[in-house]
């Protein structure tokens, strides 16, 4: 079963004077359970494809099937839903809301799929209590440290059960150190199950996937199969 | 989205917000607050003002007092046999009356039979007006006893030979000396003072004329005495029937049903006149009006500044806030749940802001009535009017700014440093 399967992306920017051509073409598949890391330098187009694939925004031209749903000509209110249940996503930048609580934040994405209050309280528990901050519940995003608040992240990106985690420069913010920690979160995640998109310019990083795919100047330079 | 409790999580998230950004939220809710304090405290002001002018209409005018008074059938060439048999109006119109259904509403009756003659004491001898009162009539007339006693149940009933002088007829007729149980001659009845009314006066300003002097020209005996003695009237005729009823509107259902019952009582002969409520209801309701349309205005013309200073004010914040509602759609939020967020933030705020509106509504109705001198009257239909307005406006001039954050792309909204 793939989760991705793209065939011809491109995304333009601008119009026909001066067109730029971010993606000129992107082939992927990602099947069911894999850990992926799409590498690539800046101004490589990682950020146009990420947010194509994340639902964020559509493509000018080619197919896209997540988890067997073609979405590239989705708009609006649809896409909100294909995000909401799909994609579970990680910033760089943790992107918590500041002024609700670690629960409320982790809930967030329950309440928009109209899922029961006691429900999500009792998820929203087990999720924390997953990536280890149960105790941190009722804190603000302000009082955690920076590797606490990208696990408060992890936490709300598997809310719904996403076919899909994509996740950006997820540890771009964090001494190595706590990075560590956090990459071996994504690795034990992958080890239950998840499917994993893993966006980074490190191949340090990008190594610990099992699949890498490298994109340069709006193509997608390389597949290669890696031992786990 | 029954059962998971998205309005309330959204009630929740607005409060939120309003309390973490205390000043943005005071600048919003002051525009909301100004316009409710001004439509209230307006209304308020004019509505005391209106409710004192009914107290003194009132006491001088009697606008809850329904009069039934006699008339002449008008009929062209002789009188019908029936015209002629007809009694015209009696004290059995007014038991009629108190036995109505809608009789709940009357909380007093007088009736009186006015009668000319010759009144004569020890110390004068007049042509004077005397009137035959029954029921209330002392009481619904504000006359209060200052010597003496005044009719008793048994006086009125029975007609006996009693009477109660106004002031100015005790000084008439009694200049020097004692007056309860002295004598006059009323006609030919001798008849027995027992009280006199202390003098009523009533006065625009000081120093005018008093112009209740001719209620104290009074000289009151049972109306039964009229009947039985004076007129030899068996139907105890009378001139006028008052009906109290404080109520307007049940004022109104009354008249109707005492009409009906009088005409009946008449043979079906139109041969009375009843006041004319609704002409009372309508001045009541009209007074006033004008001035609450122009409180109403400026209330609405702040709550217009206010709403614009809003505008502003939600712009500006969506500029900090673009991240968030970046976030909240990457996770899933709807265009029109984020438009929802920003509209109970607004509302939620004109809630507040309304709140506070109403006590510094109340503060400055109070301090103006207070320097005039009018006791505050406090009107529903003011805080109704007040509360409607402000969510009115507060719902229009949100609609913009939740409609630009709705719209935002996400992808750029995320973007946003």
């Amino acid at each position: 079963m793939k989760i991705i399967e793209t065939c011809g992306l491109t995304k333009v920017f601008g119009s026909n004077g001066n067109a730029v051509h971010a993606l000129r073409g992107i082939d992927l598949e990602i099947r069911r359970g894999e850990f992926v890391a799409l590498i690539g330098p800046s101004g490589s187009g990682k950020s146009t494809l990420m947010a194509i694939l994340g639902c964020l925004d559509v493509p000018s031209a080619g197919s896209y099937a997540l988890d067997g749903r073609q979405v590239e000509r989705l708009a609006g209110a649809d896409l909100a839903a294909i995000r909401n249940e799909k994609i579970g996503f990680v910033f760089q930048q943790y992107n918590l809301l500041p002024r609700a609580t670690i629960a409320r934040n982790v809930e967030l994405p329950m309440l928009y799929a109209g899922v029961p209050r006691k429900e999500r309280r009792r998820r929203g528990q087990e999720l924390l209590e997953r990536v280890g901050i149960l105790d941190k519940a009722g804190a603000l995003p302000s009082q955690l440290s920076g590797g606490q608040r990208q696990r408060v992240a992890i936490a709300r990106a598997l809310a719904n059960r996403p076919a899909l985690l994509l996740a950006d420069e997820p540890t771009g913010a964090l001494d190595s150190q706590t990075g560590q920690e956090v990459l071996a979160l994504f690795r034990e995640l992958h080890e239950q199950g998840n499917t994993v998109l893993l966006v980074t310019h490190d191949p340090t990083i990008a190594a610990l996937a099992e699949r890498r795919v490298e994109l340069r100047d709006g193509l997608l330079h390389d597949q290669e199969a890696m031992a786990a | 989205m029954k059962r998971s409790g998205a309005f309330r999580e959204r009630v929740s998230e607005a409060w939120i917000e309003i309390r973490e950004n205390p000043g943005r939220s005071l600048l919003q809710a002051i525009g909301v607050m100004l316009g409710v304090a001004s439509v209230l405290g307006g209304m308020s002001i004019s509505d005391s003002q209106r409710r004192q002018a009914e107290r003194i209409f009132t006491r001088i005018g009697g606008i809850d007092k329904l009069n039934v008074l006699p008339t002449d059938v008008i009929a062209d060439g002789a009188p019908s046999a029936l015209q002629t048999a007809n009694l015209g109006l009696r004290l059995a119109d007014a038991d009629s009356g108190q036995g109505a259904v809608t009789a709940k509403a009357v909380n007093a009756v007088s009736v009186q039979r006015q009668v000319r003659a010759r009144v004569r004491s020890e110390q004068a001898d007049q042509e004077r007006d005397v009137t035959g009162v029954g029921a209330d009539y002392v009481a619904m007339n504000g006359y209060v006893i200052e010597q003496g006693r005044g009719f008793s149940a048994r006086d009125l009933e029975a007609g006996t030979s009693v009477a109660v002088l106004g002031s100015e007829a005790a000084s008439v007729f009694f200049p020097t000396g004692e007056i309860v149980g002295k004598q006059v001659r009323i006609g030919d009845v001798p008849v027995r003072v027992i009280g006199v009314f202390a003098e009523k006066s009533f006065r625009f300003r000081d120093g005018q004329q008093n112009i209740f002097a001719w209620r104290n020209r009074l000289i009151a005996v049972p109306s039964s005495l009229v009947a039985g003695r004076m007129n030899g009237d068996l139907y105890h005729r009378l001139d006028r029937i008052t009906f109290r009823v404080p109520d307007l509107a049940a004022m109104a259902n009354f008249s109707q049903e005492l009409a009906g019952l009088v005409t009946s009582n008449h043979r079906l002969q139109k041969d009375f006149r009843l006041d004319d409520v609704a002409k009372r209801l309508e001045r009541q309701f009209s007074q006033g009006a004008v001035y609450n349309l122009i409180f109403l205005l400026s209330g609405v013309l702040a709550l217009i500044g206010g709403g614009m200073v809003n505008v502003n004010i939600q712009l500006a914040s969506l500029k900090e806030r673009v991240r968030e509602v970046g976030v909240k759609m990457a996770i899933g939020a709807p265009g029109r749940e984020i438009f929802k967020a920003f509209m109970t933030e607004a509302l939620l705020l004109t809630l507040l802001g309304s709140a506070v509106g109403y006590a510094v509504g109340i503060v400055f109705a109070w301090t103006i009535a207070h320097s005039i001198g009018v006791p505050l009257t406090l009107a529903p239909l003011s805080f109704f009017w007040a509360t409607l307005l402000a969510l009115a406006f507060g719902f229009l001039f949100a609609l913009y700014p939740a409609a630009k954050a709705s719209r935002q792309s996400p992808m750029e909204a995320l973007r946003y440093e």
